[in-house]
């Protein structure tokens, strides 16, 4: 059920307030960027800790390995997590306000970030045809 | 490559510059990392800091949040389309389009700095980062210049002649998106005036619109560039950590440099980037 302000009815779900979709997605963005952020700076200090140059080359990202690196405190785990939750964080975003635009009432906003969501996706398949 | 991070971070908040400008060109220059690579770093440090600013402009209602999802969905689509042909460009052609930037964003600032003493190109990345640190303080922070979207306003904020200028935005917004795949950057030097100057849209909200926007638009070919080994991990992690500290940095120091010296050294800086990457571009 939408969360349309609907007088006299006990049932209807709390309408939501115009600001608090704005307020979500700005609280999403700053817990997406300082998680990542803190990856990041965890594998940086690994990294110029263990004597390794950053113009060494990094190994490749690869999603198997990633739980293993982390586990070890190897700076490429961290910081490959690290990297893929500052590209998820603005996706994350869409995706929240795809539902509040939902809840509010806004198929056409939804919509377009239902479209925007499929634009991410195609990147990840031109990435991977590409690659 | 951690203090290089910081100087770029720093410099470009403080003359309203977006990252990326300052990455490729360090990177590529000054640590011999490949032209696409160095992109591909510097897209990464261009979503950690429009994030982390696009969090307050949101808090306080000055990202058009819809105008900004109509958009994207355009630059989003020129970023695929960038990141798609990245690859296949040669990387002396890519050279060539950055000096070309380089050169037009110094000659901005000249006429800026001539026209007002103000602020010299739309901000991508960094006013608000400061503020990102307190996002509670930020919310309630209203200064007189503080100018909102009103959340019950379910239209694009849109001028009337605005709307009929939308397709020729539209457009705008693809290019803005293929050159932010191509060179790196945000983008905002052609998001900001297309909704600015062509759909009416108030310079405040325009440029933090444009912040907003540049999270899905650089995402997108960063995607492309990660998927095709495009972003390496090491030189990544010092320079996106530098740039976060020195655009932390750049905005709570803004208001006490003398950004006029500032410019004239930046301009000078900007120049001879200009001039070192058109050699590249040659080969001469």
């Amino acid at each position: 059920m939408r969360g349309t302000p609907t007088s006299g009815s006990a049932t209807v779900a709390p309408p939501v307030a115009p600001a608090s979709l704005e307020s979500a997605l700005a609280h999403l963005l700053q817990i997406g960027t300082y998680v990542s952020i803190g990856l990041i700076l965890v594998g940086s200090i690994l990294l110029i800790a263990g004597g390794t140059s950053p113009l060494a080359g990094a190994p490749a990202l690869s999603l198997q390995q990633l739980p293993a690196d982390v586990l070890a405190a190897r700076p490429a785990g961290f910081l490959w997590l690290g990297i893929l939750g500052v590209l998820v964080t603005p996706a994350l975003r869409v995706l929240r306000a795809l539902v509040g635009f939902w809840r509010r009432g806004e198929p056409r906003m939804a919509g377009i970030a239902l479209a925007v969501l499929v634009l991410i996706v195609a990147g990840v398949i031109v990435g991977v045809m590409a690659g | 490559m951690l203090v290089g991070g910081v100087a770029a971070g720093l410099f470009g908040s403080l003359l309203g510059l977006g990252g990326g400008l300052l990455i490729v060109p360090l990177l590529t220059l000054g640590f011999g990392l490949p032209l696409r690579e160095a992109v591909g770093v510097s897209l990464v440090c261009v979503i950690v800091t429009s994030s982390a600013s696009a969090s307050v402009y949101l808090q306080r209602r000055q990202a058009n949040l819809r105008l900004g999802m109509v958009l994207e969905l355009f630059t989003g689509f020129g970023a695929l389309l960038g990141g798609a042909i990245a690859f296949l460009v040669d990387e002396r052609l890519l050279a060539g389009l950055f000096a070309a930037l380089l050169v037009y964003v110094a000659a901005t600032m000249v006429r800026g700095a001539r026209r007002s003493g103000a602020a010299l190109v739309p901000d991508e990345a960094s006013p608000a980062l400061d503020d990102a640190l307190s996002l509670e303080s930020a919310a309630g922070d209203e200064g007189p210049e503080s100018i909102e979207v009103d959340p019950d306003r379910v239209g694009l904020g849109i001028s009337p002649d605005g709307a009929r200028r939308m397709p020729l935005a539209l457009v705008g917004s693809v290019g803005a998106g293929v050159a932010s795949a191509l060179l790196g950057i945000g983008g905002g030097l052609v998001k900001v005036p297309v909704m600015h100057l062509g759909l009416g849209v108030p310079l405040r909200i325009a440029t933090a619109t444009s912040n907003l926007m540049v999270g899905i638009t650089a995402s997108t070919s960063a995607i492309v560039y990660l998927l095709r080994g495009g972003i390496d991990a090491y030189a990544t992690g010092p320079t996106a950590v530098g740039v976060f500290v020195g655009a932390s940095l750049g905005s709570r120091l803004g208001h006490r440099v003398d950004l006029r010296i500032l410019r004239v050294l930046f301009v000078a800086v900007l120049l001879y980037t200009a001039l070192q990457m058109a050699r590249r571009a040659t080969g001469l």
